[in-house]
């Protein structure tokens, strides 16, 4: 087979005012025909703008490609003007966005965005594009297609949103696809259904397919080649079986390790920098860390008594409607949920999105107050208590959030944001013992204390959502909701906050409710496994039981979609 | 329990203080700052605003300026090296009415802000904050104001409080909350449901601690760009009202001297007092211009760490 | 269905909306300033003559009633006669209606239309030479009060050059175009600098949407899509913006058509002002306020024509 696309030795620089940022460094790889390669990478690597250079859409300024070959067909594609690339993009080389979302024209038909392709590339008629579109729409499995060509994006759901993406991206029947993360803001199962019809089309239009995603186990079935990228360079590129089987790379290693699996985990998750120097050096494994750990899901009455009790709660936001705007009917978010949880033991709670588990998180805290039913707090029933006593109750149950870039206040400082609770609460008798207990904190999840005087942006995601943790454990609280707390993190990192999380629990005795949308995560941290539905749990066991022996056809879909992709067996 | 173990740690190792020495760092507004210094039109800008605002407080206390009122010449005599700017009708010096003038153009500025700021503030927090039944009798409200085309609101609150500065500064403040007030109640809506508000109730925070510590906080860059704005909208609006004859009375200001200009034009071909006038204002409206646009790019509201 | 429901909520909100503008007015002309005898009669004025002038002008009766009053105006239109002229006022608007419209209505469509075309080059050509020039030029041009421009080219293009009248007006069409051509010049100088500025700032915005990106990778033209895909979607502020502003158009340029001798009602506001003719200036505040009000609903209307997205509930 030929190659169709070659990269050689491109190099990327991004403009800042401060500084130049090297964005791809010597990057070399190759596609063939007919061939998917996936391009696996963590926030920042490199992989997107990689993707983009192919394309020819770095914005310029900032975005400069200082050095390198992209050769399509043999072509060097640097070379060539816009007017050229122009009949490339779309026609020989076409690609699919993260978000499907905002990645459609809002205020025209999804029929006419993607008519307007074959038009322009295809010398169609407006008769014949529309008649293409129609068979297109069919063949990424939208229901009803002549009808649905003539709705606007914001009618469709985000799974269909993105088929609609892929019909535009196949039309003209290109060599090439490029296909940048576009499963990762998809529900799992939706993911699971975009990425076969995916690997389906390459298959009947022996596309070439380029398929970047920070996620490894989402490329495992699609991909015949992996590339891994890590700061913008090239760590390692093999078959995919081989990656899997015997990664060469400490940081593939690391990247495999620290992903928790469906079956057996060690005690504590491996991070990257198990494997690997902050240098780039290889490190010597302890062995000891790669022990699978049992867990016991046992409890015993003395030390693990029932903490919190949740009886029948529901929480319904009204729908205003009608000629005086009166409330027409309501969203059930929360449909009647029930259950208790021991201390020092963790509930998890997955569901896909508008399942109702993050308000049934904030219901339980009354950050969101609930319609109906009772929280029971070691023996106080929290929905009865009047405003002050609440804001009393509170120091003994916190959260935290998922988005480490808007939970902390950019106004404030570190040490700010972490005194204040103590302040809200009188605890600590003066400002040093306060500022005595921050540091101390600080040195618990694993900061430096020195950087107290700090402000939110000047940390990274994974710092911040430390800082967040840090800041619940002020109030020297009892119990703790995650929610979906590690979601925005990458993988490496989101291991380390997992094993903080851990860490804390074992020192602390503190007691979880873990909310995610991830299986695995929520398998590996959690005793008890609850999955939502519709507003209600539809099933609850001990995370083996549910894992293993799901007693639900929804818990069943759930599990079957996740994708397979790491054979934890290399690690045992 | 966590306080129970801080406790036994810190007395097996007693914290040494010498080993935090903490660090310091910029906050986004010393960033922004910062950022500002390297934008040279807007240092510029800056200065302008600067020089003006001490020239008016000069003038104000009689320092120059002062002998604006006395005959100094013939009157209507053209610029000359010793009338810089000519005189007027009564043999004034046009330049040191210009000087003069700088203190009516800045105090309106001055006053109309600190009208319109904590009433648009204020409401458009309460508004956005509470929700319910205030935030729909606020919003009423504004409609309400909003729906009189401005003009005629300052037309009528002028001719009602009498003619002079404090009606000038009334009828404008009046005016001008508005837009600020429905730019504050927007974005305290959109903070009231980020996390760390959340956060702040969850940690037992009370409802005022939410909105002064936390939200208010986050919105005030809104008002300095909208207060740059603001200022340059009230000067302007000066020149109109002197014309309309409700504007400032017996001291000369920008706005008199270009109203006075469409009797000196025509048949005496007198220019000096509207091109010296018009020069004044326009050097400080647009450094004002220059400045809103540098603070907008500098408080840019898209928090620094996010790309 | 939805839609209508909308629009009757909407319809209905009006009416509070305008009892909160008629009590503003109320609240202005006939509680703080309580007896206006004296600025019409002057300070000679005996008891006597006040009182039967107040007697005369209504100014004695209940104040709800003086309230109900200025609403019953807003509702039928008729809003009594002038203190001044003892016209009908409702007939002296409609007689200054035409000739104010007769200026600003072109200038308005003119200046909308040439600033849409400037902003759409400057965001084609964003961040370069163009672009600078055209903003410097912009933000220069609103720094100059506006009655420095009026005096400015009334005295060099008519006066001194001769090529439009002075001022002055002639009825009927064609006979008034030589008399606006200057007024609306000057207007439509006044407004290109905002205008632009605001444009070219909702294109930009547009620019950096993700579906602009979706639309390169397509392989369209830049002309392609900034014509069709974000000039589309810039439409919906842009809309808010002109709709909003077709009610002062009503209003007219107080200023221009006073140096202009334009009969408008920009002259009419003034010579109410100078005259403390309560009546006409309260009757000019409602009139223009519902204006406001109705266009306010149209916006929300032309919202659903240009916008899919907008499900109005």
């Amino acid at each position: 087979m030929s190659l169709l696309l070659d990269v050689k030795n491109l190099n990327i620089e991004f403009h800042t005012q401060e500084n130049i940022v090297k964005a791809v460094n010597n990057v070399s790889f190759s596609i063939k025909e007919g061939q998917t390669i996936g391009l696996v990478g963590e926030s920042g690597s490199g992989k997107s703008v990689t993707s983009l250079a192919c394309m020819r859409l770095i914005p310029t300024p900032p975005g400069k490609i200082t050095s390198g070959e992209i050769l399509f067909q043999g072509e060097d594609l640097l070379k060539k003007s816009q007017e050229e690339m122009r009949k490339i993009r779309g026609n020989d080389i076409s690609m699919i966005f993260q978000e499907p979302m905002t990645s459609l024209n809002p205020v025209f038909k999804v029929g006419e965005q993607i008519s307007e392709a074959l038009m322009l590339h295809k010398a169609m008629t407006k008769k014949q594009a529309w008649a293409r579109t129609i068979e297109l729409l069919d063949q990424v499995g939208i229901p009803n297609p002549s009808q649905k060509a003539h709705a606007y994006p914001h009618e469709m759901s985000g799974g269909q949103k993105q088929r609609v993406m892929i019909a535009m991206a196949i039309s003209c029947e290109p060599k090439l696809l490029i296909a940048d993360e576009p499963t990762t803001a998809l529900d799992v199962t939706i993911q699971k259904q975009v990425l076969e019809l995916m690997f389906k089309l390459q298959e009947e239009y022996k596309m070439g397919m380029l398929f970047i995603t920070h996620d490894l186990g989402v490329i495992a079935d699609i991909a015949d080649e992996v590339v891994v990228m890590y700061r913008s360079e090239i760590m390692e590129r093999n078959l995919t079986q081989e990656i899997f089987k015997k990664p060469t790379h400490p940081y593939t290693k690391g990247l495999l390790a620290c992903r928790p699996s469906l079956d057996k985990n060690p005690k504590r998750l491996l991070t990257v920098s198990d494997f690997m120097t902050e240098q780039g050096a290889e490190k010597e494994i302890n062995k000891e860390l790669l022990h699978p750990y049992e867990k016991s899901f046992s409890f015993d009455e003395e030390k693990n008594p029932v903490l919190l009790e949740v009886k029948d709660l529901k929480t319904y936001f009204p729908i205003k409607g009608g000629l005086f705007g009166q409330t027409i009917a309501d969203v059930k978010a929360v449909d009647g949920v029930s259950f208790q949880l021991r201390k020092g033991k963790t509930l998890g709670l997955v569901g896909e999105s508008g399942c109702g588990k993050t308000t049934l998180g904030r219901s339980i805290l009354r950050l969101v107050e609930p319609t109906q039913g009772s929280v029971i707090y070691d023996g106080i029933d929290i929905t009865s208590l009047d405003a002050p006593a609440m804001r009393e109750m509170r120091s003994r149950m916190q959260i935290i959030f998922q988005d480490p870039y808007s939970s902390l206040n950019p106004r404030m400082t570190i040490a700010e944001t972490l005194l204040e609770p103590m302040d809200i609460h009188g605890i600590g008798e003066n400002k040093k013992q306060k500022l005595d207990k921050a540091k101390w904190l600080m040195n618990k999840v694993g900061l430096n204390a020195n950087q107290l005087n700090r402000y939110p942006h000047e940390f990274s995601g994974g710092q911040r959502q430390r800082i967040s943790i840090a800041r619940a454990l002020t109030l020297n609280p009892e119990f703790i909701i995650c929610d979906e707390s590690v979601s925005a993190l990458d993988v490496s990192v989101q291991a380390q906050v997992l094993n903080l999380l851990l860490d804390l629990q074992e020192e602390f005795g503190l007691t979880y409710i873990f909310i995610s949308h991830d299986l695995s995560v929520v398998n590996f941290i959690s005793d008890e496994v609850g999955v939502m539905n519709a507003g209600k749990i539809v099933e609850m066991n001990n995370a083996d039981e549910v894992y293993h022996r799901p007693q639900q056809e929804y818990t069943r879909s759930l599990l079957e979609a996740i994708p397979k992709g790491i054979p934890n067996e290399i690690l045992f | 329990m966590i306080e129970a173990i801080m406790k036994k740690e810190s007395a097996l190792n007693k914290m040494n203080e010498k080993t935090y020495l903490i660090e310091r760092s910029k906050s986004l507004y010393q960033d922004a700052f910062e950022r500002l210094l390297k934008d040279k039109a807007a240092v510029a800008a800056a200065v302008v605003v600067f020089f003006y605002s001490v020239i008016a407080i000069l003038s104000s206390m009689g320092i120059i300026a002062a002998d604006w009122n006395t005959e100094v010449g013939p009157s209507y005599s053209p610029p000359s090296a010793s009338f810089w700017l000519g005189t007027d009708i009564f043999g004034r010096d046009v330049f040191t009415k210009i000087i003069h003038g700088t203190q009516v153009a800045m105090s309106v500025g001055l006053f109309t802000s600190l009208i319109a700021i904590p009433v648009g503030v204020i409401l458009g927090a309460i508004s956005g904050y509470y929700g319910g039944l205030v935030d729909e009798l606020i919003v009423w409200f504004y409609t309400t104001i909003s729906s009189i085309p401005s003009i005629m609101l300052i037309i009528s609150i002028s001719l009602i409080m009498g003619k002079g500065l404090v009606a000038v500064y009334v009828a404008l403040g009046t005016t001008s909350w508005v837009s600020l007030c429905r730019l504050i109640r927007g974005e305290v809506m959109k903070h009231k449901n980020r996390d760390y508000v959340q956060a702040a109730q969850a940690l037992g925070g009370s409802k005022l601690r939410q909105l002064f510590k936390h939200i208010l906080p986050n919105v005030t860059h809104i008002v300095i760009i909208n207060a740059s704005l603001q200022f340059q909208i009230a000067i302007k609006s000066e020149v109109i009202l002197s014309f309309l004859g409700i504007g400032v009375q017996s001291q000369p200001s920008w706005g008199t001297m270009i109203d006075d200009a469409k009797l000196e034009l025509v048949g005496r071909g007198v220019w000096w007092q509207l091109v010296g006038a018009t020069i004044a204002m326009f050097i400080i409206v647009l450094a004002f211009n220059i400045l809103g646009d540098a603070l907008r790019d500098a408080l840019d509201p898209k928090l620094k760490g996010k790309n | 269905m939805n839609n209508l429901i909308y629009f009757i909520r909407r319809f209905l909100y009006l009416i509070p909306v305008l009892l909160g503008v008629c009590l503003i007015i109320f609240f202005l002309f006939n509680i703080v300033v309580g007896d206006p005898t004296p600025l019409l009669l002057g300070k000679n004025a005996t008891i006597e003559q006040m009182e039967t002038l107040r007697e005369e002008l209504g100014l004695n009766r209940a104040l709800y009633l003086q309230y109900f009053d200025i609403v019953k105006s807003a509702f039928t239109l008729d809003f009594g006669r002038s203190w001044a002229t003892k016209q009908q006022i409702s007939q002296m608007i409609i007689n200054g209606v035409v000739p104010t419209l007769s200026m600003t209505l072109p200038a308005f469509f003119l200046s909308t239309f040439i600033s849409l075309i400037v902003a759409i080059v400057v965001a084609f050509y964003r961040g370069g030479k163009v672009d600078f020039v055209v903003r410097a030029a912009c933000i220069a041009g609103m720094s100059i009060p506006s009655l420095s421009y009026i005096l400015f080219f009334q005295y060099y293009l008519a006066y001194q050059e001769g090529l439009f009248p002075i001022q002055g007006y002639d009825y009927g069409f064609p006979h008034f175009i030589p008399f606006i051509i200057l007024p609306a010049l000057i207007w439509i100088i006044l407004s290109i600098g905002p205008d632009v500025r605001f444009f070219r700032t909702v294109i930009l915005d547009e620019l950096y949407q993700d579906y602009v990106r979706t639309a390169k990778a397509k392989g369209l033209s830049q002309v392609n899509i900034l014509f069709k895909h974000v000039l589309r979607n810039s439409l919906i502020p842009v809309i808010t913006y002109v709709v909003i502003q077709l009610p002062y158009l009503i209003l007219g340029a107080i200023l221009l058509e006073n140096f202009f001798s334009i009969p408008g009602i920009g002259s009419m506001i003034l010579s109410a002002l100078n005259s403390n003719d309560f009546p006409v200036l309260k009757s000019l505040a409602v009139i223009t306020s519902l204006a406001l009000i109705i266009f306010s609903l149209l916006t929300d209307f032309l919202y659903t024509l240009v916008d899919p997205r907008v499900k109005l509930s």
